[in-house]
């Protein structure tokens, strides 16, 4: 454990060595939001209108919730597994005592910690300045489903990033192009960081709701702004939580054979 | 071409053509919900995403290199761009184009036609947009040319880049949405509105001749910023690790 605690603590500073290119991330989050933001804030403008559910006051606390989940959720190392393996750097690792997923996720819950203190900043800055109406949960059972939510994402998400870091196994070119079309467009889409998924027409709908990618932002906004409840928050808990037994498996599975065909290219 | 570098080429490809879909899609849905977005019909709010595509699409077609420039300067390798024969500030902005938005380019021209034609401009109307496009693209541009200069002044390129294109990002909608101050620093400090609202604001019959010499105005005050700001930046070129 104390090993790990090490990797958490020298990948927190790290991030530190960075700094200008850490807090043009963050401004580029903000601009993320902002866009959202306005977009939601103009289509609701009329404080009686009701579309797809949703208010002027929880349409907004759930683009503020993106904020907080986006930087729970994520904020995300594990990215990098992919150059270790298109470079061959993942040697070094498979020869320290160490598990290597173990690794990555301590790393992950490192960049997640430091986000978050950011992402909390930015929210009550932009709170204070755009002065949203807020929808507070007050249920105790609610917020602590809300928290089973978050786990269960960044779970599906640490192994959704490994799943396609193992790409480079059998084709190192296309390590990056894999990123950008599953972490860049279809989870910006897909997650819910844009528009609730409940705007789209009921049979796409479902079929999106089938995917891992709503229970990443999606769901546990959802869950917080108490709109699911009863038996659809325990089918969707049920799904998010098939869904990381099934990418964990998958991983596994994968892995296994990635470093079977692994020749440590570059080295 | 190898297999490899193909692959990679149609992911990409395939990235592009989704993200735009779903952003497509996302409009289409929202306006179905809801007639008017800041009092702009579905149609017209369709065409200032598209405008705003055809802009982002082509600079990015035309200004890839710029994505490359960190490493010329970080190796010194700017120095053998210095001694030919060539202008540095063409090879390093245009020095080579990105296929795959070659491929885009042609489709989103014809969705951007056939959008603009539900909008039943007048042909002034229409002169007008071309001409406000254009200088879309010289602001544009600029802001690259500007993005060299500070990438030479202060070894970061990749984050500004980024940051350029979340700011044009915000012009994906009327630039009317966003609340004050937001709204006159996208219109003056940034010319976000100028670069991308405008041209499509002017297709709807909803600029005057002075609007369109004001644009015209900052389009060459941007250009003349951007050319001055790269001759200082020039002067201060270190030639690192050479």
């Amino acid at each position: 454990m104390r090993k790990y605690w090490s990797v958490f603590k020298i990948s927190f500073e790290q991030e530190f060595a960075y700094r200008l290119n850490f807090i043009l991330w963050r401004v580029r989050n903000v601009f993320q939001i902002l866009l959202t933001y306005f977009l939601w804030s103009t289509v609701f403008s009329n404080p009686q209108t009701q579309i797809f559910g949703y208010d002027r006051a929880k349409i907004l606390t759930y683009v503020f919730g993106i904020m907080i989940v986006r930087a729970l959720v994520l904020s995300a190392r594990a990215m990098d597994v992919s150059s270790d393996v298109a470079r061959g750097d993942l040697s070094n690792y498979l020869l320290k005592p160490m598990s290597y997923f173990k690794y990555w996720f301590t790393r992950d819950i490192s960049s997640k910690a430091l986000n978050l203190i950011f992402a909390a900043v930015e929210f009550i800055a932009l709170f204070v300045i755009l002065r949203p109406p807020f929808f507070f949960q007050g249920s105790v059972v609610t917020l602590f489903v809300f928290l089973a939510s978050i786990i269960l994402a960044v779970l599906i998400y640490f192994f959704l990033l490994f799943l396609i870091s193992s790409i480079p196994f059998w084709a190192p070119e296309i390590g990056w192009g894999s990123h950008f079309l599953v972490t860049v467009v279809i989870i910006e889409a897909l997650s819910g960081s844009l528009f609730p998924i409940n705007i789209l027409p009921v049979g796409l709908q479902s079929i999106v709701m089938a995917t891992p990618f709503p229970y990443l932002i999606y769901f546990p906004v959802e869950v917080y702004l108490g709109n699911i409840g009863g038996n659809a928050l325990i089918g969707g808990l049920m799904v998010a939580a098939a869904w990381t037994g099934v990418l964990w498996l998958s991983l596994n599975f994968i892995w296994q054979k990635g470093l079977k065909v692994y020749q440590a290219i570059g080295r | 071409m190898v297999i490899g570098q193909k692959l990679a080429l149609s992911v990409f490809l395939i990235g592009k053509i989704i993200r735009f879909i779903f952003f497509f899609g996302f409009l289409y849905f929202l306006l179905l919900g809801n007639t008017t977005l800041a009092g702009y019909t579905g149609n017209q709010v369709i065409f200032f995403f598209l405008t705003f595509n055809l802009i982002d699409v082509i600079t990015q077609f035309l200004f890839r290199e710029v994505y490359n420039f960190r490493p010329m300067i970080i190796n010194g390798d700017f120095d053998l761009v210095l001694v030919k024969p060539i202008s540095a500030l063409f090879r390093v902005l245009m020095g080579g184009a990105d296929v795959i938005d070659l491929i885009t380019i042609p489709p989103l021209i014809i969705l951007t036609i056939y959008f603009g034609i539900l909008l039943h401009p007048s042909v002034l109307s229409t002169l007008y947009y071309v001409l406000l496009l254009a200088n879309g693209f010289l602001i544009a541009t600029a802001f690259h040319i500007i993005i060299l200069s500070f990438a030479i002044v202060t070894l970061e390129i990749d984050h500004m880049v980024m940051i350029y294109r979340d700011l044009t990002s915000l012009g994906r909608l009327p630039i009317e949405i966003y609340g004050q101050p937001l709204q006159a620093f996208l219109t003056y400090l940034v010319p976000v509105g100028i670069m991308i609202s405008l041209p499509a604001k002017a297709m709807m019959g909803l600029v005057g001749p002075a609007g369109i010499l004001t644009a015209l105005l900052v389009g060459a005050i941007a250009l003349f910023i951007a050319f001055r700001f790269w001759n200082y930046a020039l002067t201060k070129y270190s030639s690192a690790s050479s």
